[in-house]
C-alpha cells in the first residue's frame, strides 16, 4: 500500500484562493453580462471579488509572518518553502497587486475596455507570483515564472483594438518566451550534472569547476535579468512599458520586480551559494544597468518611457546589494523591493487618475501647468519623483542608504560609487515633471474627470507609505519595516 | 547514448536561438522557440535517464502543458495583431522606438 503523506492545505492557500477568485470573476462576468446589467455595476462585482480576493492573501501573508512560516504542502517533497521570507514577498506582491486593481476600475471605464478578464488575468499573473517567490524547486520556479508571465502577454495586449498595445504584447510575448526557453535550457543543464531540481540538493552537489553546471548557472541568470530588464537584457522594458494600457504597467513594473529579485535571491542563495564567480557577474550587470537606464531616461519625451528606462536603472541600484550575497544586502533588496512597490504605483496611478475619455496622460506637455488646476495631484507626482530620484525625507533615500551600506560593508565601493553618481543623474529627469507641473505656463486644458474614491485611496496609501519608509523605517512600532527585511534575510540563510 | 542526445539538444536548442534572433515572419519566430523548448524537453529526458531520476520527467510534462498554452497565448496576440496592422513581419511592429 502506498503511504499517504500529510499534506498541508495552508501552504497553497494563496494561490488557491488567488485561482478560485479568478475564476469568480470569470463567471460573474458571464452572468453580469448576459443579463445586460449596466457596466459600472459590473465593474464593482469585479474590484469587490478580486480586491477582497488579494486582501485576503494580504492577511494570511501577515499571519504567516507573524508566525514564522508555514510547512510545506508535502514535507516529504517540498516544492514551495513558506518561510519569512516568502511571507514578506507574498505581502508586497499581494499589496501591490491590490493597488494595481483599485486603480483599474476607472482606467478601464475611461477606455471602454472593462471587461472582467482584466480582474481574472490580474490574479491568475498574482498566483503564479506567489508560486515563485515561494519556490525551493526547478519545477514550481518553472511553473510560478510562466504562471505570471502568461496573463501579463495578455494583459499587456489588452487594449486590443489599439496597435500600439498589440505590439506591446507581441514584443513581451517574444522577448518573454525568448527568456523562458533559455532559462529552461539552464535548468536542464544544471540538472544534468548535478541530477536534482532541488535547490538543496543542487547545492550540495553543484561544483564550480565543472563547464555544463556553470553554463546552466549562466543561462538561469540570463533568463532572469530578462525577467527584471537589467541591461543589456533590457531592449523590450520600454516598449513594452510605452505600448501597455497604464494600469497594466503600472501592475507589473512593480510586481513583477518584486517577484523575480525574491526567486533570484533565494536560488543565489540557497542553490548556487558555491557559485562564487557569480557576485562579479551580477555586479557588472549592475554597473550596466545603472549607467545605461539613467542615461536613456534623461533623452525621452514620454514620461511611461522615461519611467521604464528608470525601472532599468532601479533594477541596477537592486543587483548591487544582490551581487554582494551578504545578509544585510539581501534585507536591503528586500526594503528597497517595497520603496519602488510604491514610489513606482504612486506615479502610474497619478498619470492614470489624468486619463480622460481614452486620452492617457503620458507625454511630458500633459502636464505643464498642472500644479494650477489639480494641485493635489501635482503634489502627489512630486513626492513619487522625488523618491524615485532618492531625495532625503522619502523612502526612495532611505532605501538607497540601505544598499549603499550593505555594499560597502561587502567591499563594494566602487559600485556604491557609482550608484551614488548616477543617483545625481537621475534627479535632472525625475525633476522633469515637477518643473513642467509648476514652472511652465498651463496649455489649454481640456475637462478633467474628477478623482475617484479608489484612485484617491490608492494615491494616499502610496504617498502615506512613501513618507512613513523615508522618515521613520523603523520607528514605528505596528510597522518596523528595517526589522522586517532582516527577519525575512534571517529565514533565508537558515533555511 | 545520453551523450549523443544532450549533443542533439544542444544543436536543436541552437538553431531554434538563431532562428528566433534573425527570422523576421512572427510565425517562424514562435517556432524556433517551440524548438528551443522541445531541446529542453530533450535534455531533460536524456539527463532524466542518466541518472534515473523522474523529476526530469516531470519536469517535460510541465513544460509540454506550459508551451502549449503560451503557443496558444502568442497566436492570439499575432491575430490581433494582424487584423490591425494586416502583416506578419516583425519590422512592421515599430510603432514604438526609442
Amino acid at each position: 500500500m502506498i503511504p499517504v503523506p500529510t499534506l498541508h492545505i495552508v501552504a497553497i492557500l494563496p494561490v488557491l484562493l488567488l485561482a478560485v477568485g479568478a475564476f469568480a470573476v470569470l463567471l460573474a462576468e458571464l452572468f453580469l453580462s448576459s443579463r445586460g446589467t449596466g457596466k459600472s455595476g459590473a465593474g464593482s462585482v469585479f474590484v469587490g471579488v478580486s480586491g477582497a480576493t488579494l486582501l485576503v492573501v494580504v492577511v494570511i501573508a501577515a499571519q504567516g509572518f507573524i508566525s514564522a512560516g508555514a510547512p510545506a504542502f508535502n514535507p516529504d517533497h517540498p516544492m514551495l518553502h513558506l518561510d519569512r521570507f516568502s511571507y514578506f514577498a507574498i505581502g508586497l506582491v499581494a499589496g501591490a497587486a491590490l493597488l494595481s486593481c483599485l486603480l483599474a476600475n476607472g482606467y478601464l471605464q475611461e477606455l471602454r475596455i472593462h471587461h472582467g478578464e482584466f480582474y481574472a488575468l490580474l490574479l491568475l499573473s498574482t498566483a503564479g507570483m506567489v508560486l515563485l517567490v515561494s519556490a525551493v524547486d526547478f519545477l514550481s520556479v518553472f511553473l510560478g515564472i510562466e504562471l505570471m508571465s502568461i496573463p501579463l502577454y495578455v494583459l499587456a495586449g489588452f487594449d486590443r483594438g489599439k496597435p500600439r498595445s498589440n505590439e506591446s504584447a507581441l514584443k513581451y510575448f517574444i522577448a518573454g518566451s525568448f527568456a523562458t526557453a533559455l532559462l529552461l535550457y539552464g535548468m536542464a543543464l544544471v540538472y544534468g550534472a548535478t541530477g536534482a531540481t532541488h535547490f538543496a540538493a543542487i547545492a550540495a552537489r553543484l561544483d564550480p569547476d565543472d563547464s555544463m553546471a556553470m553554463a546552466g548557472v549562466a543561462l538561469i541568470l540570463v533568463g532572469f535579468a530578462f525577467k527584471v530588464s537589467s541591461v543589456p537584457f533590457h531592449q523590450w522594458t520600454p516598449d513594452v512599458y510605452e505600448g501597455a494600457p497604464t494600469a497594466v504597467t503600472a501592475f507589473m513594473s512593480v510586481t513583477v520586480k518584486v517577484a523575480a529579485f525574491v526567486a533570484l535571491l533565494r536560488i543565489l542563495a540557497q542553490a548556487f551559494g558555491s557559485a562564487e564567480a557569480l557576485g562579479t557577474v551580477l555586479a557588472l550587470l549592475a554597473a550596466l544597468s545603472m549607467l545605461i537606464g539613467n542615461l536613456m531616461a534623461i533623452i525621452q519625451d514620454n514620461v511611461k518611457r522615461m519611467l521604464a528606462w528608470s525601472a532599468i536603472a532601479q533594477a541596477g541600484y537592486l543587483l548591487v546589494p544582490l551581487s554582494t550575497g551578504t545578509p544585510e544586502g539581501q534585507a536591503a533588496v528586500l526594503f528597497y523591493l517595497a520603496v519602488y512597490v510604491f514610489g513606482n504605483l504612486g506615479a502610474f496611478a497619478v498619470m492614470i487618475a489624468l486619463t480622460h475619455r481614452g486620452q492617457e496622460a503620458d507625454r511630458f506637455e500633459d502636464f505643464d501647468g498642472l500644479a494650477k488646476f489639480r494641485p493635489g495631484l501635482a503634489a502627489a507626482m512630486v513626492l513619487f519623483m522625488v523618491s524615485l530620484a532618492g531625495i532625503p525625507g522619502t523612502a526612495g533615500f532611505m532605501g538607497k542608504l540601505q544598499i549603499f551600506f550593505a555594499a560597502i560593508r561587502a567591499d563594494q565601493l566602487p559600485l556604491a560609487i557609482l550608484m551614488a553618481l548616477t543617483s545625481v543623474v537621475s534627479v535632472y529627469y525625475y525633476l522633469r515633471l515637477p518643473i513642467a507641473m509648476y514652472m511652465r505656463p498651463a496649455r489649454e486644458h481640456p475637462h478633467r474627470k474628477e478623482l475617484d474614491f479608489l484612485e484617491f485611496t490608492v494615491l494616499a496609501t502610496c504617498a502615506i507609505f512613501v513618507l512613513v519608509l523615508g522618515l521613520l523605517p523603523n520607528t514605528l512600532d505596528w510597522l518596523p519595516v528595517i526589522d522586517w527585511t532582516h527577519q525575512s534575510a534571517a529565514a533565508l540563510a537558515s533555511k | 547514448m545520453v551523450g549523443e542526445a544532450v549533443i542533439l539538444s544542444a544543436i536543436l536548442f541552437a538553431i531554434g536561438t538563431v532562428g528566433a534572433l534573425v527570422r523576421r515572419n512572427v510565425i517562424v519566430v514562435l517556432m524556433s522557440i517551440e524548438l528551443m523548448l522541445n531541446a529542453v524537453n530533450l535534455a531533460l529526458v536524456a539527463f532524466s535517464r542518466q541518472w534515473a531520476d523522474p523529476a526530469g520527467q516531470m519536469l517535460v510534462l510541465m513544460v509540454i502543458v506550459v508551451a502549449a498554452a503560451e503557443v496558444a497565448v502568442g497566436l492570439g496576440i499575432v491575430i490581433a495583431l494582424f487584423r490591425n496592422r494586416e502583416s506578419l513581419n516583425v519590422e512592421d511592429a515599430s510603432l514604438l522606438k526609442w
